[in-house]
């Protein structure tokens, strides 16, 4: 996770301050058993000590971290599911300090981006794209969903309504992966190459990295986990590139 | 030896003059017959000029019955997408929730027309060689069902969160599994060819696999009437092949390009049959020379296993491939050397 929106959080609570349970390692161990239920009543418990947004901080960022880490190494048994279960969790807790700011009257939380995202066209498999909106919205990043089946010319109009720098294009299988090549073509044809940079994403990817260059994407990374550091490093390539 | 001859050799283990192999051809079909995919999928005849045209051109040692979920969902209210270059996928699902999902009817395999397609499809093919080529009919296991009817992400807070729910589910789902697979066969299938995607421990922990998927998969397959190969779907199914091992009915496994066809032997034992594992999708960008190296390497690795068929793993083999990379498979199963017992 990167550090924006964690930092800003992190400010408006003050943190929890030092607790001797091994909360991250609790939490960590109940994502791992696909638990929702238990990391959330974990996370309740911590809030009444200190706050949800100290969660987001201190409790989930390293705790994300850490299982991010075991998912990529596929270490310890790690399945889709526990990746689903981590970013229902990291939504649930969001969702949780977005309400509570709403109520208290406090301003936005500090955003990054805004980025957006959406399963390429002829694709249909949302779990993927969904857990990506999860992991980037609690790292602080203003995302605009599109959903499923999304034409390159809607990913580059919406890029360019929001100002975004960053489009991701999720794909599950080889056959619809192929239509980032033409989200590429689209990105190109506007002149937006190296301004409108294009993170690929989704189990094809995962298992053939090759095609992320073969089909014109700027990058992609191995799981939704670590895909808010992506962001980050293509958000920073366009800015370099077009400072304006 | 014919195809069936070969095929049977492979399971029953006994010598052959050359390894069997399969092709997942099932979209490539459209191609070599010249039909429009929406023409190819949804006309039985049209698929199986696909199919047969596939076998008159390379010669596989199976005949495929659509490699294709959508129908099965679109059986129970789900929409799928129109086929634009690739087989058609589930855009729309039938129900929101497991609760929804278990009022609906269970669609009839006698008269759905989806279902009938499916059918018409194994029917057709199976009629076309009988007792020289064997015919695969392919369905999905009950546990990968749901996912078609209320997505995967209803399907998978369903297993982690209530598991008596989703045990109901497939309860309900099983004499419709059940009934197509057995219908399939009646109507000549040799075998079934079928995914288990959500009892593999690297889509839901082992506690799912053990106390929801592994007890459905027993109870269902044990009402099959054939044989069933295990296709691994989309994950590797190696690390995690002890979750299928002892299943009743299951002749063999379909292992991803990844798996490790050595250690597949090993932790399966002697008699399933063991298929594998050519990166069928990524058979487009090779040339057939690599194929052919390819194919040359996996059948010297082999050579003594007598339960071995050469396959394409993964999904259809894409429309794009050049035709000289199959037959580069082709060439180099004929210029093997005969299995042993």
């Amino acid at each position: 996770m990167t550090e924006g929106f964690i930092k800003g959080m992190g400010s408006v609570t003050g943190g929890s301050g030092a607790m001797e349970r091994d909360w991250c390692g609790e939490l960590v161990s109940y994502i791992r058993g696909a638990d929702r239920v238990a990391a959330n009543a974990l996370i309740s418990d911590w809030a009444e000590r200190s706050s949800y947004e100290s969660a987001v901080v201190e409790l989930m960022a390293p705790a994300l971290e850490l299982f991010g880490k075991l998912w990529a190494d596929n270490a310890g048994d790690t399945s889709l599911a526990q990746g689903y279960v981590a970013a229902k969790v990291a939504e649930d807790l969001l969702s949780k300090v977005l309400a509570l700011r709403e109520t208290s009257g406090l301003p936005p939380a500090p955003a990054k981006g805004p980025v957006v995202v959406g399963n390429i066209e002829d694709d249909f498999h949302p779990l993927g794209r969904k857990m990506l909106v999860a992991f980037l919205r609690c790292d602080g990043w203003k995302v605009e969903d599109l959903g499923v089946d999304v034409s390159p010319g809607a990913f580059v109009d919406s890029a360019q309504e929001v100002g975004a720098r960053v489009v991701g294009a999720s794909a599950m299988m080889f056959s619809t992966a192929k239509n980032v090549k033409r989200l590429r073509e689209e990105v190109d044809r506007r002149g937006l190459r190296g301004r409108l940079q294009i993170a690929a994403g989704g189990a094809v990817f995962r298992l053939r990295p090759e095609l992320v260059v073969e089909f014109g994407a700027d990058g992609t990374s191995p799981t939704a986990l670590q895909a808010p550091a992506l962001f980050q490093e293509l958000w920073a390539r366009s800015v370099r590139l077009f400072p304006g | 030896m014919n195809s069936l001859e070969r095929v049977f050799a492979a399971v029953t283990g006994h010598p052959q003059d050359r390894p069997a192999f399969l092709l997942n051809s099932t979209l490539y079909g459209s191609r070599l017959a010249g039909h429009p995919l929406p023409v190819h999928y949804s006309e039985a005849r049209a698929y199986a000029e696909g199919q047969i045209a596939v076998l008159e051109t390379f010669g596989p040692d199976l005949l495929l019955s659509p490699f294709l979920a959508a129908p099965l969902g679109e059986a129970f209210g789900s929409k799928a997408t129109p086929p634009r270059g690739y087989a058609p996928n589930i855009a729309e699902y039938a129900a929101r929730s497991v609760d929804e999902a278990l009022r609906l009817p269970l669609p009839d395999v006698d008269s759905h027309p989806r279902l009938v397609y499916l059918r018409d499809c194994v029917r057709i093919l199976a009629a076309r060689h009988p007792g020289e080529v064997p015919v695969a009919g392919l369905l999905l296991s009950p546990v990968d069902l749901p996912p078609l009817i209320i997505g995967m992400d209803a399907w998978l807070d369903t297993l982690l969160a209530d598991p008596d729910l989703a045990r109901r589910f497939l309860d309900h789902l099983t004499p419709f599994f059940v009934a197509l697979g057995n219908a399939f066969l009646s109507d000549g299938a040799t075998l079934l060819a079928l995914t288990a995607n959500f009892a593999n421990p690297s889509l839901v922990p082992r506690r799912v696999v053990e106390e929801v998927s592994r007890p459905a998969l027993q109870a269902a397959f044990g009402q099959i009437r054939g044989p069933m190969i295990l296709h691994h779907g989309g994950p590797t199914l190696v690390p995690h092949l002890d979750a299928y091992l002892g299943l009743p009915g299951l002749a063999g496994f379909l292992v991803d390009a990844r798996d490790s066809l050595v250690q597949a032997r090993s932790l399966a034992g002697e008699a399933p049959v063991i298929l594998g594992n050519l990166d069928g999708p990524g058979l487009e960008h090779l040339d057939p020379e690599s194929v052919g190296i390819m194919c040359d390497r996996i059948l010297a690795d082999r050579a003594q296993d007598s339960h071995f068929v050469l396959a394409t793993s993964a999904a259809d083999i894409s429309l794009a491939t050049p035709p000289e990379n199959l037959q580069a498979i082709t060439d180099a199963v004929c210029r093997s050397r005969p299995i042993p017992p």
